[in-house]
């Protein structure tokens, strides 16, 4: 077989070849671009803009290529400012699974950013945003992690908000934890999830 | 015996299935996330699978698509998800699963839906 000289798009190739550095405007024109290479490298070299936030945060809720959505994603965490961190917030609301899942694990590395809104994503109206913001919790490393997770089991409505709390609270929970779980238990008893869950949990905690 | 593959991130919940379904004599195998499920399938075939839906790297939903499209002996899948709305049914069932419960499932339920779809155990 002949050598076959690759074919590359012109955007392209001058997206991966350009080391100049662009500015804001230019770079978010190339945002909207045809080509995902374009917006891939448009969303990598807006590192060094900090206005850009608003942009990214307009593209990712509608960018179809994975690959410009991690590089988005990645871009607002580096910003990590209050349009980033509200543009998180915004697709944790989302139907997109994949966008959602990523989203939360942007928010997983911004603990100072992401702690003072806390409260308020664990107290929202929204059912899902709540077991959504446990699920941030995961891997949030903030001394509060216990305390919001114990509050969750105390105070919430919802049994499923509850459930993902328990599942953490093994992993990260203290002995403050179990007084909270025996009381889950108690509200939860008819539930075998909960009493499974939170077991499970009590002897990850250790003691009697 | 019936091979059934648990898809779920959270362990607990992986737990959870696991006891219900082993106690009933069901084979039982587990995966955190839909690539791993589909290595697993692609390995070796299973008689059912118990799907969640948000899942990182692969959520059940395209989990369940790349599945169907695969040639290898289909399987029923159970989804189960926190998200009790009917869209979220619907987009389960386009994806190709066969039934769709919100968690958490009691015991009875699942094994009455399990035997449904595959039978008992052996």
């Amino acid at each position: 077989m002949g050598f076959v000289k690759q074919h590359r798009e012109p955007a392209s190739a001058l997206a991966e070849a350009s080391t100049e550095r662009r500015s804001f405007e230019v770079l978010a024109g190339e945002l909207q671009h045809a080509d995902p290479t374009v917006r891939r490298w448009a969303a990598r070299d807006l590192t060094d803009c900090p206005e850009a936030s608003k942009a990214l945060v307009d593209r990712l809720q509608r960018e179809e290529d994975n690959s410009v959505r991690e590089v988005i994603l990645s871009t607002l965490t580096t910003h990590g400012d209050d349009i980033a961190v509200g543009g998180l917030v915004e697709c944790l609301r989302s139907e997109n699974v994949s966008l959602r899942n990523e989203a939360i694990e942007a928010m997983k590395q911004l603990p100072k950013e992401v702690a003072p809104i806390m409260q308020g994503l664990l107290d929202d109206e929204d059912s899902d945003v709540r077991i959504f913001a446990v699920n941030v919790l995961e891997s949030l490393r903030h001394p509060e992690v216990e305390s919001w997770l114990i509050a969750v089991i105390e105070k919430d409505p919802e049994l499923n908000v509850c459930a993902t709390a328990v599942d953490l609270l093994g992993e990260v929970g203290t002995s403050a934890a179990r007084g909270p779980l025996g009381r889950l238990k108690a509200r939860y008893s008819g539930e075998p999830y909960i009493q499974f869950a939170a077991d499970v949990a009590l002897k990850r905690l250790g003691g009697d | 015996m019936k091979r059934i593959l648990i898809v779920d991130d959270a362990a607990t919940v992986r737990m959870y299935h696991r006891n219900i379904l082993e106690a009933a004599g069901y084979t039982v195998e587990e995966a955190v996330n839909g690539i791993e499920a589909i290595e697993k399938s692609l390995h070796q075939p299973f008689d059912l699978y118990v799907v969640d839906i948000n899942m990182p790297k692969l959520d059940g939903y395209g989990f369940l698509r790349e599945l169907r499209a695969l040639d290898i002996p289909q399987a029923p899948a159970i989804m189960v998800s926190t998200e009790a709305d009917s869209s979220d049914q619907v987009r389960a069932y386009a994806a190709g699963a066969n039934a769709y419960h919100i968690k958490p499932v009691k015991p009875g339920q699942l094994l009455t839906q399990v035997k449904l779809l595959v039978g008992a155990a052996r």
